[in-house]
């Protein structure tokens, strides 16, 4: 065999030119200003002290290094986001009773701080928590929360007075499959069958215990075991009855047959068929793609639409995952985060059956090798007409950094769309927020100060909560619609809008709070409108089948759309 | 092994009669080196004439006898220089040098001791013992004598290059880059240490070094010693990443043809193939790759079925891409190294 020498380079880089120069003529010709994403924390004075806190012990169990989800929620209807904060417990014993372990409720006082109204509003919870879901479940106008954990699911009912009402057990949304409670870490609201009522799908991890916890990595130095160790566990769904309780249907509809390994749940109509389905971040094994057969049940469908396992055909450590359409194609797309080494998988939705990973291709594949990501968002962040990708960054293991190439507090991550396909990780030059590290969690995106730039707010183990403000530079326009849905369901969940702008650039976001890892976002869809301040159309196509059109509408504004 | 000889200090032995002896075996180390071994054999000759009393020139015999492939001669060499010269630590460390390139490591091993205990510090031997550590999995142990090695002598490229393919192989590829780049300092020849640091860049997010040193590699990939039969293969693979699919698929056209009997390169001409929407030539890999075993698991079965499914849903073939959707589902997945 002889050693041939390949004269690739100077084609290559002559390819490269063109691209270039080709996305600079795309990026001219869009109405968005080019503006710079950046982000400002202001947790030291607003208040919310939340420190996200473990009950680690020597061994490191592996429920230490999974919890933290976070909600962004109106509890008290007054128009500004409120936060919930998941926490954990006591190990073995996953017991909460000690203050340092409760989940927190901060309630927003619209000029940047909160007040921790924990105890009055009855949230501080029980066991170990995880992840948490808001919606308004019995469509009585306020929301209501759900939250997962290792030996605990709780449903809270909305009392309309700034309490809540534990209602698990009558509602029968305990987690419990088979007489065992499963280990729940996200859960979706969703209307699978269009009748007007939110339905809870629960996205079920492991068969851990206290008793089967594995020990790994040497002494002292504990690592988190990986998800090998232990058998998988079925997703739950339970239909909405209406009045106050619910069916598990998690066998009949299907969905219990895929026995996986669960983290992040994130519901879109990939299809664009009107019927929500659903799709499972799942840890090292490969992800599920449950598509709804017409509210009759599910089919996994996630190897045949080529989202089961990255284009090297291996499942990642799938951890969180947004379901939109980044590249204003009109069909959602995903964005998982996933560990170290992995990169970030980035599947686009080619015909709205089948999916190419495209990663690498998007620019976001060597930006993400070094990450290990937990919360995911798929939201336009600079108001610029494209959605931008975010991702909340910690490695899982307290003691990774024994390999001096892992780090455990990492920074988070933020990718600039620039509106040709591609992302720029645009992390660095987002502000000192974007350089903290921390072992980051869950994270619940939102517009906390309804400025019309959606925040984040991020928990991170052992380290006090992010507030992360929207900052970013630029005058782009925007629109925040909130939906009342009056066939269906009342937060209008499921609803898919399409939005043209007056420069006729149209974009597509779809109703729901699902999404990231174990956490719960704003159930306002926003959109950044660039340089448009007036929307020309806007469609909705509510989970009803009623299709509503506006015309006209003035940009910079949260519009209020009810369902006719 | 030939830079080693290269680099080794002058012995004490005789010093009159081999007054310049040294010199030429510098000499024939820096042609064996650069794979000239009829150069290197131009010295010896001289070295005979001029220096036939000198026990140096046994040992380049044996470094020529080496290099030619002459094993039994080397070793004859070896030892008669190890007889002449017995307190000499190199007359040990270059024999168990020889010894472990031919995988007889239990003798190798041996004879590194003895030279060690010649002389502690002999960089051969630290490098030869270190390396037998890690294949025993004494991985810290042999990593502490390699280390030793390289500092005592940093143009040591075979210690250098031992010790960052442990790096590489523990994921640490910022230690593994550090003596990757020496040994490509020392020997920009070596087309497996341009290879090896290209694909410990990449994880660093390094991808224009990466590049670069790919390229260099491949200028360099010349049939002997340092030859990379792989090269293309990864360089093809980190092209198809860049999205610079005509490229990436020039290099795995090559790849097939230096290792048709290997696994991944079918593999990986399927997927571009795929990306380039050559749907049929993809087929035609990815069955050419499910019909080769691959004991070593670079390319996994699941890896081969996912491809095929998807393979044949463009296709159109709906009969077969349901047979390797089932297979991909029911195929248990390997478990994560953590």
């Amino acid at each position: 065999m002889s050693g041939v020498r390949w004269p690739a380079a100077g084609s290559r880089l002559s390819l490269i030119s063109t691209c270039i120069f080709s996305a600079a003529l795309l990026a001219s010709s869009k109405p968005a200003e080019q503006s710079r994403i950046a982000f400002e924390n202001r947790q030291e004075k607003s208040g919310v002290t939340f420190v996200l806190n473990n009950g680690t012990t020597d061994d490191k169990p592996i429920i230490d290094s999974t919890l933290g989800g976070v909600a962004l929620l109106d509890y008290d209807n007054d128009g500004y986001l409120d936060i919930f904060f998941t926490n954990g417990a006591s190990i073995p014993g996953l017991d909460k009773s000690n203050r340092r372990f409760f989940n927190r409720l901060y309630h927003n006082n619209h000029d940047g701080t909160f007040t921790d109204v924990t105890e009055r509003a009855g949230v501080a919870g029980e066991g170990y928590s995880m992840g948490a879901a808001a919606a308004d479940y019995d469509n009585d106008g306020w929301a209501d929360l759900y939250v997962t954990g290792v030996n605990r699911n709780i449903l809270y009912h909305n009392n309309h007075d700034g309490t809540f009402t534990d209602v698990t057990q009558k509602a029968g949304v305990t987690g419990v499959f088979g007489n065992k409670k499963l280990w729940s870490v996200s859960a979706a609201w969703i209307d699978y069958d269009n009748d007007g009522l939110l339905d809870l799908f629960v996205a079920n991890y492991l068969d851990w215990s206290p008793e089967n916890s594995r020990v790994c990595g040497a002494p002292g130095r504990r690592l988190s075991c990986p998800p090998s160790m232990y058998k998988g566990e079925p997703n739950l769904l339970y239909h909405n009855n209406g009045d106050g309780t619910f069916t598990d249907v998690s066998a009949a509809s299907g969905i219990a047959n895929s026995i996986g390994k669960g983290m992040g749940v994130a519901i879109a109509d990939y299809d664009g068929d009107g019927w929500t389905d659903i799709f499972v971040a799942n840890d090292n094994e490969r992800n599920f793609l449950f598509k709804n057969r017409h509210g009759e049940g599910f089919d996994e469908v996630g190897v045949e639409s080529f989202v089961a396992y990255t284009d090297d055909g291996v499942p990642v450590s799938s951890m969180g995952v947004d379901f939109r359409d980044w590249d204003n194609t009109g069909r959602p797309s995903v964005f998982v985060t996933a560990l170290g080494g992995e990169t970030f998988p980035l599947f686009r939705n080619e015909d709205g059956k089948l999916f190419t990973m495209a990663s690498y291709e998007s620019g976001t594949g060597f930006a993400t090798f070094r990450m290990s990501g937990w919360g995911a968002g798929i939201y336009d962040l600079d108001n610029d007409g494209y959605k931008d990708l975010f991702s909340a960054n910690s490695h899982a293991s307290e003691n990774a950094d024994v390999n001096p190439q892992q780090h455990y507090r990492q920074p988070n991550g933020v990718f600039q769309n620039l509106r040709n396909g591609h992302f720029q990780d645009a992390s660095a030059e987002a502000g000192p927020a974007l350089r903290l590290r921390a072992a980051h969690r869950g994270a619940a995106f939102g517009d906390l100060n309804n400025d019309g730039k959606v925040d984040v707010v991020i928990s991170a183990i052992g380290s006090p909560a992010e507030l992360l403000y929207n900052t970013s530079t630029g005058s782009n326009h925007w629109i925040t619609i909130e939906t009342a849905g009056v066939k269906s369901n009342r937060d209008g969940i499921g609803t898919r809008i399409k939005l043209i702008g007056e420069s006729g650039l149209a974009q597509y976001n779809a109703v729901t709070t699902a999404g990231s890892y174990a956490s719960s976002s704003d159930k306002r869809a926003h959109f950044g409108l660039g340089r448009d301040s007036v929307v020309k159309e806007i469609e909705l196509r509510w989970a009803s089948g009623t299709v509503q059109v506006l015309r006209n509408v003035k940009a910079d504004q949260i519009l209020k759309v009810t369902e006719r | 092994m030939l830079v080693l000889l290269a680099c080794i200090p002058a012995p004490a032995v005789r010093a009159v009669p081999c007054s310049g002896a040294e010199q030429l075996m510098l000499s024939i180390g820096k042609e064996l080196s650069a794979g000239n071994v009829s150069g290197a054999e131009q010295i010896l000759r001289e070295m005979d004439s001029t220096h036939p009393e000198c026990a140096v020139a046994i040992l380049a015999h044996a470094r020529v006898a080496e290099a030619s492939g002459a094993a039994v001669e080397a070793e004859d060499f070896f030892v008669r220089y190890a007889e002449v010269v017995p307190n000499e630590a190199r007359a040990y460390s270059y024999h168990a040098r020889f010894l472990l390139a031919r995988g007889q490591f239990p003798r190798a091993d041996v004879l590194a001791a003895v030279a060690l205990e010649k002389d502690s510090n002999d960089v051969v031997a630290l490098a030869v013992h270190g390396e037998i550590l890690d294949m025993n999995g004494q991985t810290q142990e042999g990593m502490k004598l390699l280390e030793e090695a390289c500092r005592l002598d940093p143009r040591i490229a075979e210690a250098q290059f031992r010790l960052a393919t442990i790096y590489d192989r523990l994921k640490r590829p910022v230690d593994a880059v550090q003596h990757f780049e020496k040994v490509v300092e020392v020997d920009p020849r070596d087309a497996r240490a341009w290879d090896y640091l290209a694909l410990d860049l990449e994880p660093l997010g390094e991808v224009e070094r990466t590049d670069l040193a790919y390229r260099k590699g491949l200028a360099v990939n010349q049939p002997g010693p340092h030859f990379d039969a792989f090269l293309d293969y990864n360089y093809g693979r980190f092209l198809m990443k860049r999205n610079n699919l005509i490229a990436s698929k020039q290099h795995l056209d090559r790849a097939v043809e230096l290792t048709p009997n290997v696994r991944a390169p079918w593999y990986e001409r399927a997927k571009v193939n795929l990306k380039l929407k050559n749907n049929q030539q993809a087929r035609e890999d990815a069955e050419r790759a499910a019909n080769i075993r691959d004991p070593q698991g670079i390319i996994i079965d699941l890896q081969l079925y996912v491809l095929l499914e998807q393979i044949y849903t463009r296709l159109g073939n709906a009969e077969l891409a349901e047979k390797y959707a089932k297979l991909s589902q029911r195929t248990p997945v390997p478990p994560r190294k953590d």
